[in-house]
């Protein structure tokens, strides 16, 4: 992880510096602002990943020695199939669309989006077996 | 199943990862707005700035404000009981040391729903002085800030329930549930340090 934290870090620096220059060389709002921001973009994962390589330590993927086996393993949980995805965008949709119109559709489509969206996040929790 | 077992940290989080990629580019949203104000500050002139944020009440955003970065305090609190794997207080209501997830991040939501009431008062008593999204250009990029900042409050409030309903419903905290209240926590501190940038621009800088 330490390529990658020095990656972004650098870039960060990288930003930052350009951001001064910018503004030296008589740049304009947008261009300070968003520059100095990709700076911030790019501290936010830079940090995120220093922090975490202090805790993880060397990884398979910075190991130079390692084995593909050795990535083997749980990535995570992805979820196979999912309906929930359609109720929230077409919530979304027409809280969208209501600005068009009118503030009643909004109103209605913002309800069932918070219902949609519930429904997407809670799809997969199942009391466990304990509780029964 | 798999996923409540222990195993040695081999690689990061990649929900954490995930959701700190995701904000990082939802700062560049806030760049694009901070980018708005501060183009419309310069096009505008000093004139209609200084009779605009003379309207505007500091002191009361200050109180919101620090409502709002108190919140991300107990959010942090809720954390460290996550990282424990405590869902609820082991104690009485009044021993806060012995506060579980669901405690602090209750606390947290009903701070930042003080906060968003705040703001509701504060758009609330701006119109009734004048100042609304269309009266002039600095009514525009006022309220479409601090309008999508409180739009991201409000989700970040909702993810707050999320989580204590998955924990609710789930029964047993393990590292899913745990996970669940870190990226929230990860998300509830960028609404909150965007909020601080926000307000020296707005408030402070002027």
């Amino acid at each position: 992880m330490k390529a990658s934290y020095r990656l972004f870090v650098g870039l960060s620096l990288f930003y930052a510096v350009m951001a001064v220059i910018y503004y030296l060389v008589g740049g304009e709002a947008v261009g300070i602002t968003c520059i100095s921001l990709s700076s911030g973009l790019a501290a936010i994962v830079g940090f995120y990943v220093w922090f975490n390589n202090n805790r993880l330590g060397l990884l398979p993927q910075d190991n130079v020695t390692a084995e593909i086996a050795d990535g083997a393993g749980e990535l995570g949980f992805y979820s196979p199939h999912s309906w929930w995805p359609l109720p929230v965008a077409l919530s979304a949709c027409a809280a969208g669309l209501g600005l068009l119109v009118g503030w009643w559709l909004t109103t209605i489509a913002l309800g069932a989006l918070f219902i949609s969206v519930f429904g997407f996040a809670l799809e997969y929790e199942k009391p466990s077996a304990s509780a029964h | 199943m798999s996923t409540t077992t222990h195993k040695a940290p081999s690689r990061p989080n990649l929900v954490a990862v995930g959701t700190i990629v995701w904000l990082s580019s939802e700062l560049m949203f806030f760049a694009a707005l901070f980018a708005m104000y501060f183009t419309t500050r310069a096009v505008q002139g000093p004139k209609l700035w200084l009779e605009s944020t003379g309207m505007l009440n500091v002191k009361f955003a200050a109180v919101n404000t620090t409502v709002l970065v108190l919140s991300s305090v107990t959010c942090q609190f809720g954390v460290f009981a996550a990282e424990r794997f405590q869902a609820r207080r082991t104690s009485t209501l009044w021993r806060f040391s012995k506060w579980g997830m669901r405690e602090w991040f209750a606390l947290t939501f009903l701070m930042g729903a003080f906060f968003i009431g705040g703001q509701v008062y504060e758009y609330a008593s701006l119109v009734h002085e004048g100042l609304s999204f269309s009266s002039r250009a600095y009514g525009s990029v006022f309220y479409l800030t601090t309008g999508f900042h409180g739009l991201h409050v409000t989700g970040g409030l909702i993810a707050f329930l999320i989580v204590m309903v998955r924990v609710f419903k789930a029964q047993k905290f393990g590292h899913s549930q745990a996970t669940t209240a870190i990226v929230v926590s990860y998300y509830w501190h960028f609404v909150d340090i965007v909020w601080i940038a926000l307000f020296s621009a707005i408030y402070l800088i002027k």
